[in-house]
This record gives C-alpha cells, sequence and structure tokens, in this order.
C-alpha cells in the first residue's frame, strides 16, 4: 500500500535477525581470539541504537562499526562500568567546546568513542576489550540523547540475562515496537473515555493523507477522506491499532483493527445533472452532530453534507446526504464490484448508477450493508 | 451523549498543582503544571484565551482549556491530525494548525465543546512523509495569518496518494530534505479574506513563527542540509532563505532542479539568518520564538526574544539591534537545566507575565508536559544589551558590575567563526580564531563594559566567553556564553 511502510516493516524484521544473531553472539564460541568480532551498531530514529547489548569475551579484539540511519546526528561511547551517566553529565559540561570535541569529555571514564556522525555517515572503531569481566556501557553523548540512546557491552564468558529483565539497557530496546490499539483498555491515549461515535484524523492506509478515521456504535468504522470528499472503506470489529502515531516520528500510517467490509470503487461517487465528469470538491470541514460528525464539502461551488451513522439494526452503514441549494438531476455511481451498496432512500436504479431528481437530492441516503457470510 | 460529556468533564475537574521551587532567591521560578491523567502531554500549542485561561492543543489530537486559578482544566476539542500551533480568539472559538488543513474551532451551543471544524484552507500539499509538520498560526494587526510547511524528509517516502501535484525534481536526493508537493519549505500567507498564499521559500524545519508589534514575521529553522547551523529569520515577502527544495513552487521557476545549481548561486539568492544559533552552543533545535511584552513582569527584558529549545532543558533568550538599516543580534541561554525540562516545542505569555513552556518529543529528544516560569522580583545578573559598535563590542548588564578586575581582560574570552553553506548537514566550524581585546572601558554606572577590538569581521559569529563577572552586591553572573551574528558594520563612531 505504501512503499515507505512496507519497507519500514522489512527493516524491523531485519533489526530483530541481526539483534538475536548480537545477543546470542557468535563470538561466544571457541577460537574468539583467531579474530576481530564485528559488532554493527545502527542509530535509529527514537533516540536508540538497533543493538543494545552485545557479549565479548575478555581480551578479544572487538570491531565497532556505527552507521547513523537517523535524521540528525550521533555519536558512541564506551565508558568504563558504572560511568554512563557521569560521563553524560560532563559531557553537557563541555559548553563551547562541545562541538569540536564531538562531545566526548576528556575523561579517564570514557574508554573509546565514535565521533559524531551525520544522517548516512558510518565509522569504525577497533580496540581490545578489557580482560576485567564486566558490563561497559555505550551511550550516545550528544546534547540530549543519553537518556534512552544507549547499550551495554557484556565482557564475559556466562549467558546473559534475559533481555527483558536485563537492567543495563533502555526500555527502548526491550520493547521497540510496541501496539497500541485504540479503543481498547491496553493503554489509555487520551484523558477521557472514548465512546463512539468518535473521530481521529490521522494517516490511514489505502487513503489519501487528509484521513478522517470514524468509530461508530455497533463496532462499526469508515475512513472518509477530506481530500477526496468521500467514504473510502468501512470496517467492522474493532477500531484502530497504531494510531498513536505522534508516540513517534510517524513514519507510518494507522491500521484498521477489525474487517474490511466495504471499499468504494469510484473515484468520487456524485456527478451533476447529465455530466459524466467528476466535479470539484472543496472540503469545508464538519459539524458534530450528537457526536457524529456532519462532513462539509462545496462540489462545484455547491454544497453538499454528508452524514452516516450505523443503520438501526446495527447491519451497516447509512450515509446521509444533504445538498440544500440543488436545482439539477444528481447521479449517484456505483462501481459494479460495489455489491455492498444495495439500497438508497430514494431515486432510481439505472445500471451502475442511482438518479435523482433535484428535488430528492436535497436529501437522500445510501445504504451500505455487510454481507451476512 | 450528554451523559459521555458530564463523565469527561468531571473526569478532567480534579488535579493538583505540583510546585517545584527553584533555590531560594533566585530570580526565576519553574513550576511544573499537571496534566489530567491519561494525556500523553506531547504539547502541540499553547495560547492564553481572552478570560486568561490557557489553551493548548496537544500531538494526540486533543485542544484543552486550563484555569490557572482553578487549576482544572476541560476538555473543548479533540480528534485533531498532529495539531502543531494554536491561535486563542476567544472563550469559544480557536484556530488551530493541523497536519492536512487549518482549521477554525468553535463551540456555537455554548455547552463548553467544540461542535463545528471549519477549514479555513487546505491548499497546500501533503505527501504523507512524517516529516512534513504544519506550524503557525500567526497573526498580523490586519488579521492575516502566517503558517509554516515543513519540507519532507529523506528518511521517509511518499504515500501513494498525496493532496496536491507530485513534483519529483527533489525527490532523487538521499540525504536532502525535499518538496514532493506544492509549498513544502514555504511560510504562508492567509489572507483575512480567505485565500492562502505563498509568501517566502527556503525553509527547512521551521518549527516557530512569531509577529511583532510592528509586524516582523519572525521564524526559526533547524540545523541540517542547507541549514549549517539554526537560524532566526526576519521573513519578507518573496524573500528565499536557503533550503532550495522549495524553489520548485516559485511563480516561473524555470531552473529546473535547484539542488543542481551552484552553491554560489543559492547562496547570492538567499537572505541570512539576522541571528544565527551556534550549533551545540547556544541550541541544537529551536523551536517556538517569543517576544516578552510584559513590561518587567517577566523581568529585565521587555522586548526581547524568548525562543525555546528541544534537545537540552533551556530557554534562549534573543535580542536584536539595527546596524546600518539591517536588524542583526546576539543570542544567549537564558535559562538552563535546574526544574526546567527539554524538548521546550512551545512557549506563550500569560496575562500575569509568567511564560509557559509546553514540552513535546514526537520520536526526537524532548519531553512531555507543561512548565510555568515566573519572575521572582529579583533581578539576575545578566547581560541586557550587547550592541555592535564601530570597535567592538558594548555589554550592558542588568546589574551594576562589582569594579575589581573588571577591565582586566582575562574574564573576556572572545573568538569568532562561521559555517558553510551547502547541501551537508550542518556544518564544521569555519575561520575559527581567537580575537584578541585590545582595550576594556567600564561605565560610570558600572553597567556597559566596552570592549575594543582591532577588526570586525562581517559574516561571522562573535562568540563572547565571560568568567569571574559579578554584581556590586555580589551575585554572580550565571549565564556566561554570547554569541553575537555579525552581518552588517556599523559604520557609526559613538
Amino acid at each position: 500500500m505504501k512503499i515507505s511502510v512496507a519497507g519500514l516493516n522489512i527493516f524491523t524484521i531485519a533489526i530483530f535477525i541481526f539483534f538475536q544473531r548480537c545477543t546470542t553472539g557468535p563470538q561466544s564460541g571457541n577460537n574468539h581470539h583467531d579474530s576481530t568480532v564485528h559488532i554493527r551498531i545502527k542509530a535509529l530514529q527514537g533516540l536508540r541504537y538497533n543493538v543494545v547489548r552485545f557479549k565479548v569475551q575478555p581480551g578479544a579484539d572487538v570491531k565497532v562499526t556505527l552507521t547513523n540511519m537517523d535524521d540528525m546526528d550521533h555519536n558512541l561511547v564506551f565508558t568504563k562500568p558504572g560511568k554512563r551517566k557521569d560521563v553524560l553529565g560532563s559531557a553537557m559540561q563541555l559548553g563551547t567546546k562541545g562541538p569540536e570535541m564531538h562531545y566526548v569529555p576528556a575523561s579517564s571514564n570514557v574508554l573509546w568513542h565514535i565521533t559524531t556522525l551525520k544522517p548516512g555517515d558510518s565509522q569504525s572503531i577497533t580496540f581490545t576489550a578489557p580482560e576485567k569481566k564486566g558490563t561497559y556501557p555505550y551511550v550516545c553523548t550528544y546534547p540530549g540523547h543519553g537518556l534512552t540512546m544507549y547499550g551495554v557491552m557484556y565482557v564475559t564468558d556466562k549467558v546473559l540475562p534475559p533481555l527483558k529483565n536485563d537492567p543495563n539497557v533502555p526500555n527502548t530496546g526491550k520493547n521497540p515496537m510496541a501496539a497500541h490499539v485504540h479503543g481498547s483498555e491496553k493503554q489509555q491515549l487520551h484523558p477521557y473515555h472514548l465512546a463512539a461515535p468518535y473521530l481521529i484524523r490521522t494517516f490511514m492506509p489505502g487513503c489519501g493523507p487528509a484521513a478522517i478515521a470514524v468509530s461508530l456504535p455497533d463496532s462499526l468504522s469508515y475512513c472518509w477522506d477530506a481530500g477526496s470528499c468521500s467514504l473510502r472503506y468501512a470496517w467492522t470489529g474493532a477500531f484502530l491499532k497504531k494510531a498513536d502515531l505522534w508516540q513517534r516520528k510517524g513514519n507510518e500510517v494507522a491500521q484498521i483493527a477489525g474487517s474490511l467490509f466495504f471499499k468504494t470503487r469510484v473515484n468520487y461517487p456524485l456527478r451533476i445533472g447529465s455530466k459524466k465528469n467528476k466535479p470539484d470538491v472543496k472540503f469545508k470541514g464538519y459539524h458534530l452532530v450528537n457526536q457524529y460528525p456532519e462532513f462539509h464539502y462545496q462540489m462545484n461551488g455547491l454544497d453538499v453534507y454528508e452524514l452516516i451513522k450505523s443503520r438501526p439494526d446495527g447491519s451497516g452503514i447509512d450515509c446521509h446526504f444533504r445538498i440544500p441549494e440543488a436545482n439539477k438531476p444528481m447521479e449517484y455511481i456505483i462501481a459494479p464490484a460495489n455489491k455492498e451498496i444495495i439500497d438508497a432512500s430514494a431515486g432510481k436504479r439505472v445500471n451502475s448508477a442511482l438518479e435523482f431528481s433535484a428535488e430528492q437530492a436535497h436529501h437522500f441516503t445510501i445504504s451500505i450493508i455487510k454481507k451476512t457470510t | 451523549m450528554k451523559k459521555v460529556l458530564i463523565f469527561m468533564m468531571l473526569g478532567l475537574a480534579f488535579s493538583g498543582c505540583n510546585n517545584q521551587v527553584n533555590e531560594q532567591g533566585s530570580p526565576y521560578r519553574v513550576t511544573d503544571i499537571s496534566l489530567p491523567e491519561g494525556l500523553g502531554g506531547q504539547v502541540g500549542g499553547l495560547a492564553f484565551l481572552p478570560d486568561g485561561r490557557l489553551a493548548a492543543c496537544f500531538s494526540s489530537g486533543e485542544v484543552m482549556f486550563y484555569d490557572p486559578k482553578k487549576q482544572t482544566w476541560h476538555l473543548y476539542a479533540t480528534g485533531l491530525h498532529d495539531p502543531l500551533g494554536i491561535l486563542a480568539i476567544s472563550k469559544d472559538t480557536v484556530v488551530v494548525m493541523q497536519r492536512p488543513e487549518l482549521t477554525r474551532i468553535i463551540d456555537n451551543n455554548n455547552d463548553g465543546k467544540a461542535d463545528e471544524y471549519q477549514t479555513l484552507t487546505d491548499d497546500f500539499g501533503i505527501s504523507g512523509n512524517y516529516h512534513e509538520f504544519a506550524y503557525g498560526p500567526v497573526r498580523d494587526k490586519a488579521g492575516n495569518l502566517y503558517i509554516a510547511l515543513n519540507a519532507a524528509s529523506p528518511n521517509g517516502g511518499v504515500m501513494k496518494e498525496v493532496r496536491g501535484k507530485l513534483n519529483p525534481l527533489t525527490m532523487d536526493h538521499p540525504k536532502e530534505m525535499y518538496s514532493p508537493v506544492p509549498y513544502r519549505g514555504w511560510v504562508m500567507k492567509y489572507t483575512f479574506d480567505g485565500k492562502l498564499l505563498p509568501y517566502a521559500s527556503g525553509f527547512r524545519s521551521p518549527n516557530g513563527l512569531l509577529i511583532d508589534t510592528s509586524d516582523n514575521l519572525y521564524v526559526t529553522d533547524n540545523q541540517g542540509d542547507w541549514v549549517p547551523t539554526s537560524t532566526l529569520y526576519l521573513v519578507k515577502k518573496n524573500h528565499f532563505y536557503g533550503h532550495p527544495a522549495s524553489l520548485v513552487w516559485k511563480k516561473n521557476w524555470r531552473n529546473g532542479n535547484p539542488y543542481k545549481l551552484p552553491v554560489c548561486r543559492l547562496d547570492s539568492m538567499r537572505t541570512k539568518a539576522i541571528v544565527l544559533f551556534p550549533q551545540g552552543i547556544i541550541a541544537s533545535s529551536p523551536s517556538q520564538p517569543v517576544i516578552d511584552y510584559t513590561h518587567g513582569q517577566f523581568g529585565p527584558f521587555a522586548g526581547q526574544i524568548f525562543v525555546g529549545e528541544m534537545d537540552i532543558p533551556r530557554i534562549v533568550r534573543v535580542m536584536t539591534e539595527e546596524i546600518n538599516g539591517h536588524l542583526q543580534g546576539a543570542c544567549t541561554p537564558f535559562l538552563d537545566g535546574d526544574s526546567l525540562h527539554k524538548g521546550n516545542n512551545r512557549l506563550a505569555f500569560a496575562p500575569d507575565g509568567s511564560l509557559w513552556v509546553g514540552q513535546n518529543d514526537h520520536g526526537w529528544a524532548g519531553h512531555r508536559g507543561i512548565q510555568r516560569i515566573s519572575f521572582t522580583g529579583k533581578t539576575p545578573l545578566d547581560i541586557l544589551r550587547m550592541h555592535l559598535t564601530a570597535t567592538g563590542f558594548d555589554l550592558t548588564f542588568t546589574l551594576p558590575l562589582h569594579g575589581d578586575g573588571i577591565t582586566d581582560v582575562k574574564h573576556y574570552k572572545l573568538r569568532h567563526y562561521n559555517y558553510h553553506y551547502s547541501s551537508k548537514y550542518g556544518s564544521d566550524l569555519f575561520h575559527v580564531k581567537d580575537v584578541p581585546i585590545t582595550s576594556i572601558r567600564i561605565s560610570a554606572d558600572h553597567k556597559t563594559v566596552s570592549l575594543k577590538l582591532d577588526t570586525i569581521v562581517p559574516e561571522m559569529i562573535y562568540e563572547l566567553t565571560l568568567s569571574n563577572i559579578r554584581s556590586e552586591h555580589d551575585e554572580v553572573l550565571k549565564q556566561k556564553i554570547i554569541c553575537y551574528t555579525v552581518n552588517q558594520l556599523n559604520p557609526k563612531q559613538d
């Protein structure tokens, strides 16, 4: 549906696989002194490293490569055990010297570091792991980043503790892609109880970027496009997943949490008079009528209002149109594939359209009904 | 439906206020404002209603009102798409900039909750790229509004369906922000008669607009490609401010891909910042500028500009002056750390003269919540003004200085440097040079120190670090770094 989103998912899987490799560690095998252990770390969006911990044997030759995949600068500084916060504090004190020193303080607590990398840049360092076993933190000391952007190098020959109980890694590394379901009790995302009907404007799949998602009673929901000024699709079941894009940078879209029962095949359904061309539409906003949004737009300058409700028996949705100034007959086009549209309050079905007189166009309802299977 | 509303309001009615008082005798006090339970608290906009209540919009889509007297929150509107700016019109009308549109939100039936969302304008493109934030609005005296549209990030793509005509010219540059749909990277003017017009181009991530009482429009921009260090611009109609992507939407643009123009040509086209914020020294990610019209209620800096900073717990102070017919000036940290959080995204002065700060992170460095900064009445020892003279700088302090050693050059470390304008993300420091101070004088009232230099080089930042400066009553100068952007030399012999 959206290239970047598909890319993100593959990327996430790749991180996961890589992460597994690092945490279990191929370097835990024998002959570790024979070759350099190469750890590849990426700086990612959301102030985090993709690798939040790795294990090496005491005295191992280690190569660490940092690649900055984010859209701002990052570095990576290894510190002595327990000195991550001290080093962060010293970095903050660098004042005007910070940028030139890559925010790496001249401190005996700093062991090795990778300098400030611009987006897309990469740098490697090599060092010999300490003979002294312990947990050696690494952290981004760029101002403001270090409270969440860190990880740990275990110098040990023992098995690491379970990731979720590891006090040396940030929470973002433990559960980076937690899903939040809107309208469920799992996580409260707003300071009030959400009871249908309500709407959320967010990026939605299969819609233009000015999307409006509406939750209706009877576990019905729909997506209305403020760009094309039309209903795009409707679903049944839970409302949305991952609609809280604001928690992150938002390089993604929300997901519908139920199953689709209607998806329009028509670019925009209304036609004025005998004209077959799509009219120009211009979104004007919406008005809440008992909390239901009644959308308002102009179609070739003519005011159109659309209010969508659950059908009284919950079998689907009713789209109530008002065109108070209509003075010409109208057509509502139905794509042959859209067999869900089975009813209208007025008008005459002619092939793939409903025809309304000017009078009928003042107020009519299109019903979309779920298949009973 | 009514039941739901009552439930909501009850749920919000209780809320306390945790006072975090700074050390005794501090000039400024930072107080946390309690948020209703369940509110993430990523602040997109702050403004005060005529009745004295705070109107705040949050990235999670709410507009909420806060009564500072009763310390209660009230839910006004919901469901907005990543709102990043709010203008308070009246107790029943606000205008909000959300990602897809500028919206007037009205409570018609006076039940305290908005029921009408009027689209004032959506006449700009959105590609679905995550970085296409929309900022503003600010209003001039005639009632025109100004908004700013962030460029798209090369770390994200565009949706299959976009709003507006897609222009692929700038999209094939893996490290540069781009402008896939109309007016990305522009400041736009929404006229009082309802038209959205392109106003100025060349912006990258302009997360902060301000209009002063003389209708000067100021905009901040964030360091990155083509923005070697973060900026404060004085924005004028039809000017270009340096980020090339936006140029594809310039009327009658016939120069193809703006990234392929020689850098020297782009450099000659651009209007430079009136104040540069040295990266990592003064600011890393500046946000909204606000001007102090409190006439002393907020301390001695009346008429100066305060700017939020996202990456570190800081508010920056900017002082400008007209030199040779052009505005330029200096910046210095105003408040650093203590109880202040980072992520200072939005600022608004309250009717009582306190400065309210809304925090945000949105996946970057930052914080969440609202804090109030109030002046305790104790004047801080600080640099009130830094003035460029024909031969150096005059520093005027808020308090008379202690005379001991005040004219000793060892207390004043001055260097200059500048940054290189290019497609590269950020810039190293260039022309870094320690600048010798040849003589130092102090005024009879002990408030102004004049630094004399051999030469002053234009298009340089002069960074001054002070040490061991104290007032005659032994207050210590806390903010020791100030950076003056010299665009113009002062021809006047003072």
